[in-house]
C-alpha cells in the first residue's frame, strides 16, 4: 500500500488496471442511432481507460469546480417507481438510498469526477483521501474544519467513531458490513454488541480518536481499498448527538448539501437547502437548486412518458435510478429532442448463466453451454443496444482490469452463439447430462430471457426443464446451496472499482453456504488463493492478479457463461442543466445538477 | 333492526378475525419471507438472523400472529415508538406505522372511490333508465351501443390513451395526482379528474347496461303492468314503482364494486401513478411486506363487511317486503 508520505503529486494512480471505471463508455447522449451508439459505448470504453485515483488535501478542498452555465434556484422533481428503503445511512447500501445519500450525507472521503471522466478519491470530511502506514494495516484521517451538520454541531473524530461504532448494533442489518468485518471479524457485533450506545468503545488497537480531528483504523492486514470503501454511502456520518437509533431512518441529521423537510415513506421525500453546509469544505456537491422534490409510485413507463412529452413540471424532472422503459427507448432516439437531454452508460452489471457446480459437474457441458448461448437475443430483451451490450468475460467496462478483447469464448464474433462448436463439444456428453433444469423469474424480463436461454439450448441438444420462479424472491432462490436447478440467470456489480468487491463475493470459496452470492458454489483452492494474494496486494500488482483469476475462472472452471453488461439510459427535462452520467453511480450525476431558468 | 345489525356486526369481527389468520399464515407459507430478500449482498446465515431477530420474524408463528391481532385491540410498542390502537404494525420496509401509511393514501382511494360512483351512478344508472324507458328508439340504441364499446375498454387501455391525448400530446390537463381537497380544492379536483372519470367510463358503461335490463325487467312486472291500467301514466309509474324496484341488482353490485374500490383501486392507482391503497397493497406483497399486507387486507376486508351490512340495510328500505330478520 502505498502510503501518504509516498504521494507527492495531486493525484496519485492507485489502479494501474487496464480497464477502468471513469471510462466506462459513459457519455451524455446527442442522440443517433443504437447501433452506432453501441459501438461508441465500447470504443469509449477502451479508449477512457483510466486508473482510479487517489487525492490529497489539495484536490480534496472545496468549493466544486463550477459547472459551466450553472444558475441557483428552483426546485427539480424526481421520479422513482419504488420508495426507499433506509435513509439511516448505516443501513444504505442500494442506489437508489444511495443516490439521495449523495444530497444528504457526507462521509470520510468521496469519489470525484473530472469532466474527462477520470476518477479519483478525495476527502470528503477528511482533508485527504487518507494516509496509510504500517503496510497498510493502519490508516489515518484528518478532519476538516467547518464542517456541520444540519443543526450546526461541528463534525468531530467522536461523531465519525460513532457512526463506525452504531454500526455494530442489531437494529443495523441492511448496510454494508466491510468496514466492520475488517476491524473486528465476519462475527464484529460480539466486539461491541451495545453499538457504541451504551458507553463502551472499540478498543485504540482497533479505531482510535485521539483528538478531535484525527481518526485511526487498525486492520490485521493490509487494506488498501479502505479510502474507497469508506467513500460507501452505508459509512456516512451520523452525529451522535441527534442519533436516535431506530427513528434515525426517519429523520436522520444532514451534512450535506441539502436535508430533508418533509418524509412521507414510499411516497414523496422534500429535500431543501441545508444552510450549515459550507461548500468550501466540500470538493464534489453543489447547491444549486433550492430543493428537491422526490415523487415515489411513478411507474418507469409514465416517467418516461412525461418526460419524452417535457410538459409543465415535467421541464424540471429526472429520474432517480429507473431509466427509460424498454419499450419506449425507440420514442427517445427517434425524437432528436428527446434524446439530447438523455444520458447513457454502463451499469456496472455483469448478468451471466450460473451453474450450479453441485449438479452440473462435467466441464464440456459447461463449455457447450457456454458456447450455444445467444447474447445478442437476450439482449434485444433488454431494449437492444441502449439496455445491454455482449459480455465475452466476467468483469463489467465499469471495473478496473476490463479487458474488451478477452473473448475465450467468441462472443464477440457470434453473439448469437456458436452451434457448431457447442454441438461438437456435445458429441461425448451423455444424454442423461444434456438435462438441464433452467430456472427463471416470473416476470416480464423474466419470461424473455427463458425464451432466449431454452431456444439456443435446444438447438445445440439440451434437453431444457424449464422452472418459474416466483420474481421477488428468485435471488433468495438461486442462493440456497440446495438449490433444485442446473443453470441459473444471475448478475453482479463492484461495490466500488475493485474487482476484489466482485471476484470475492460470488467466486470465492468461503462465500459457499446458504445465501450467499456465490450461485455456482465454485470453491476452487487456486482462486482462493489468488483472492486472498490480490486483496492485500498494491492495486497495480492486485490487478495482475484479479486477471489470472478472471482467465483461470473463465477458462478452466467456467462457474458461469457472461451474457451481457447493463447499460443505463435515463432522460431528463429540458430545463435541467448539468445532466451526465456518473461514472461511479452509474446514473444521472445528481450532484451537480441545476435548472436552466 | 338493531338487533340484525349487531348480529353482523359480531359475524363482521369473527370474520376480519378469520380473513387476518388466513393472510398471515397463507403469507408465512410462502417460500421467502422479507428478511430474506432484505438481506441482499453477502447474506451469510447470521446476518439473516440478525434480520429476523430486528424485525421480530424469529419468534414463534403463534406469538408474531398474536401479536399483531392483540395490537389491533390494545396497540403496540416498538423500538421506533409507541403504535396506538388500531395498531397494524410496522412496515418492515419502510419502518413506518401501517395504520399511518393507510391513512396517509386513503384519502385518494376514497376520492377515486365517491368519485367515481357519483360518475357512474349518475351517469350509467340514468342512461340506462332512460334507455330503458326509451326502449327501442335511437337513445336506447346509442346507450346500449356506447356501453356495449366502453365496458369492453380496460382501464390500463383506456387510461394511456386518454393520457396520451390530454396530457403528453396536447398539454390540455396536467399529469394526474393527489392533492389533498383541504389544500387546494381546485388542485384536488384537477389533478384526479382524469383517473376518475377513466375509471367511471369503465363502470359506466357496466351500469347503463344493468340498469336498462333491471328496469325492463320491473316494467314487465305484474304491479307495474296493474298501476298502468289503473289509468296511471307511464312516466309515473316508472318513477313511482318501477324506478325503485330496479335499484335492487344495482344496490347489490354497486356495494361489492364501492368496497373493493375502497380497497385498493389497484389498476387505476398504477395506471396512473397515484398512490393509493391498491399501490400499497401491491408494494406489501411485492416486498413481502408482512405487516403491511395484514393491515391492508384487513383494512379492505372491513370495507366488504360494513358496506355489505349496509347494503343488506338499504335492501330492506328499498324494498319493505324484505325483513332483515
Amino acid at each position: 500500500m502505498m502510503s501518504h508520505r509516498a504521494r507527492g503529486a495531486r493525484a496519485v494512480v492507485i489502479a494501474i488496471a487496464a480497464g477502468s471505471l471513469a471510462l466506462t463508455g459513459c457519455s451524455k447522449n446527442e442522440g443517433g442511432k443504437s447501433g452506432k451508439d453501441s459501438k461508441k459505448d465500447q470504443k469509449e470504453a477502451a479508449v477512457q481507460s483510466k486508473a482510479v485515483t487517489y487525492v490529497d488535501a489539495a484536490g480534496s478542498t472545496g468549493p466544486a469546480k463550477e459547472v459551466p452555465g450553472a444558475k441557483p434556484g428552483g426546485t427539480i422533481t424526481v421520479y422513482q417507481e419504488a420508495g426507499l428503503s433506509h435513509l439511516d445511512p448505516g443501513q444504505i447500501y442500494v442506489s437508489d438510498a444511495g443516490q439521495v445519500a449523495n444530497l444528504l450525507f457526507r462521509r470520510l472521503t468521496q469519489f470525484q469526477e473530472d469532466d474527462k471522466g477520470n476518477v479519483s478519491v478525495a476527502g470528503d470530511l477528511a482533508t485527504d483521501s487518507g494516509k496509510s502506514s504500517d503496510g497498510g494495516k493502519t490508516w489515518t484521517f484528518t478532519l476538516k474544519d467547518g464542517v456541520k451538520d444540519e443543526n450546526g454541531n461541528a463534525i468531530t473524530s467522536s461523531d465519525v467513531r460513532h457512526s463506525v461504532e452504531r454500526l455494530y448494533a442489531k437494529f443495523i442489518f441492511d448496510g454494508p458490513t466491510y468496514l466492520q468485518s475488517w476491524l473486528s471479524g465476519s462475527d464484529y457485533r460480539k466486539a461491541l454488541p451495545g453499538g457504541g450506545f451504551d458507553g463502551k468503545h472499540l478498543p485504540a488497537s482497533v479505531l482510535d480518536t485521539p483528538d478531535d480531528k484525527t481518526v485511526v483504523f487498525h486492520f490485521d492486514q493490509p487494506r488498501p481499498d479502505l479510502p474507497q470503501t469508506l467513500a460507501m454511502a452505508g459509512y456516512a456520518v451520523v452525529p451522535a448527538k441527534g442519533d436516535t437509533k431506530e427513528k434515525y431512518e426517519k429523520k436522520p441529521v444532514a451534512t450535506g448539501p441539502y436535508k430533508i423537510a418533509q418524509n412521507k415513506a414510499g411516497k414523496l421525500l422534500k429535500l431543501v437547502k441545508n444552510t450549515n453546509w459550507d461548500p468550501k469544505t466540500d470538493s464534489v456537491r453543489h447547491q444549486y437548486v433550492d430543493g428537491f422534490t422526490i415523487q415515489f409510485g411513478v411507474t418507469e413507463s409514465t416517467q418516461t412518458k412525461r418526460l419524452i412529452a417535457d410538459k409543465g413540471e415535467n421541464k424540471n424532472a429526472i429520474q432517480l435510478t429507473n431509466g427509460v422503459e424498454a419499450t419506449q427507448i425507440q420514442d427517445v432516439i427517434n425524437n432528436p429532442e428527446a434524446s439530447k437531454r438523455t444520458v447513457k452508460g454502463y451499469q456496472p452489471y455483469v448478468m451471466q448463466l450460473t451453474f450450479n457446480l453441485d449438479r452440473v459437474k462435467d466441464l464440456k457441458v459447461r463449455q457447450a453451454v457456454t458456447y450455444a448461448v445467444n447474447s445478442k437475443s437476450l439482449i434485444a430483451g433488454e431494449g437492444g443496444a441502449y439496455g445491454g451490450d455482449v459480455a465475452p468475460n466476467y468483469f463489467a467496462p465499469t471495473l478496473p482490469g476490463y479487458e474488451p478483447a478477452y473473448d475465450p469464448y467468441g462472443r464477440l464474433k457470434t453473439p448469437q452463439g456458436n452451434i457448431a462448436k457447442a454441438k461438437e463439444i456435445l458429441k461425448s456428453v451423455p444424454a442423461a447430462e444434456k438435462k438441464l433444469v433452467f430456472a427463471y423469474a416470473n416476470s416480464e424480463a423474466g419470461q424473455k430471457r427463458k425464451v432466449a436461454i431454452e431456444d439456443a439450448l435446444t438447438k445445440v441438444g439440451f434437453d431444457i426443464v424449464a422452472k418459474e420462479v416466483d420474481a421477488a424472491s428468485y435471488y433468495e432462490q438461486i442462493g440456497k446451496l440446495k438449490n433444485p436447478y442446473d443453470i441459473y440467470i444471475s448478475g453482479w456489480g463492484q461495490d466500488w472499482p475493485s474487482p476484489g468487491t466482485v471476484v470475492t463475493p460470488i467466486y470465492d470459496g468461503s462465500q459457499v453456504f446458504d445465501g450467499s452470492s456465490n450461485y455456482s458454489h465454485v470453491k476452487d483452492p487456486k482462486v482462493d488463493a489468488l483472492t486472498k494474494k490480490a486483496l492485500t496486494q498494491e492495486p497495480a500488482e492486485a490487478a495482475k492478479t484479479w486477471k489470472e483469476a478472471q482467465h483461470y475462472l473463465l477458462e478452466n472452471v467456467i462457474p458461469a457463461a457472461p451474457l451481457w453488461y447493463t447499460k443505463q439510459f435515463q432522460i431528463s427535462g429540458s430545463n435541467v442543466g448539468g445532466a451526465r452520467y456518473g461514472s461511479v453511480s452509474s446514473l444521472i450525476d445528481i450532484n451537480r445538477l441545476f435548472l436552466k431558468s | 333492526m338493531l338487533q340484525f345489525i349487531i348480529r353482523r356486526t359480531v359475524g363482521a369481527f369473527v370474520t376480519l378475525f378469520l380473513i387476518g389468520a388466513a393472510t398471515f399464515f397463507l403469507f408465512v407459507a410462502a417460500p421467502s419471507d422479507y428478511a430474506s430478500l432484505a438481506c441482499g449482498k453477502d447474506c451469510s446465515p447470521q446476518r439473516l438472523a440478525d434480520i429476523r431477530e430486528a424485525l421480530g420474524l424469529n419468534l414463534p408463528l403463534a406469538q408474531q400472529f398474536w401479536d399483531f391481532m392483540s395490537g389491533i385491540v390494545t396497540g403496540r410498542d416498538y423500538p421506533t415508538g409507541h403504535c396506538s390502537a388500531p395498531c397494524l404494525g410496522v412496515s418492515f420496509y419502510s419502518g413506518d406505522m401501517v395504520w399511518s401509511t393507510i391513512m396517509d393514501r386513503f384519502p385518494l382511494t376514497l376520492t377515486l372511490t365517491a368519485g367515481g360512483a357519483i360518475v357512474f351512478l349518475v351517469v350509467g344508472v340514468g342512461a340506462g333508465m332512460i334507455a330503458a324507458y326509451r326502449r327501442g328508439t335511437l337513445v336506447d340504441k346509442v346507450a346500449t351501443g356506447a356501453s356495449m364499446v366502453l365496458s369492453s375498454f380496460q382501464i390500463y387501455f383506456l387510461g394511456p390513451v386518454v393520457l396520451t391525448i390530454l396530457v403528453y400530446g396536447t398539454g390540455l390537463m396536467e399529469d394526474p395526482k393527489y392533492v389533498p381537497v383541504t389544500e387546494d380544492p381546485v388542485g384536488w379536483f384537477v389533478g384526479m379528474s382524469i383517473p376518475v372519470c377513466v375509471m367511471a367510463t369503465i363502470f359506466t358503461a357496466q351500469y347503463t347496461r344493468m340498469a336498462r335490463s333491471s328496469m325492463i325487467e320491473q316494467l314487465a312486472e305484474d304491479h307495474v303492468r296493474t298501476a298502468r291500467a289503473k289509468g296511471m301514466s307511464r312516466k309515473y309509474v316508472f318513477l313511482r314503482y318501477a324506478w325503485r324496484g330496479s335499484l335492487i341488482p344495482i344496490v347489490t353490485v354497486l356495494g361489492i364494486d364501492v368496497s373493493s374500490m375502497l380497497g385498493g383501486a389497484v389498476v387505476t392507482e398504477l395506471t396512473f401513478s397515484l398512490q393509493g391503497i391498491g399501490r400499497l397493497a401491491v408494494d406489501g406483497a411485492v416486498n413481502k411486506d408482512l405487516p403491511l399486507t395484514m393491515g391492508v387486507m384487513l383494512f379492505g376486508a372491513f370495507f366488504i363487511l360494513l358496506i355489505n351490512i349496509l347494503t343488506d340495510v338499504t335492501y330492506a328500505w328499498i324494498d319493505p317486503r324484505i325483513r332483515l330478520s
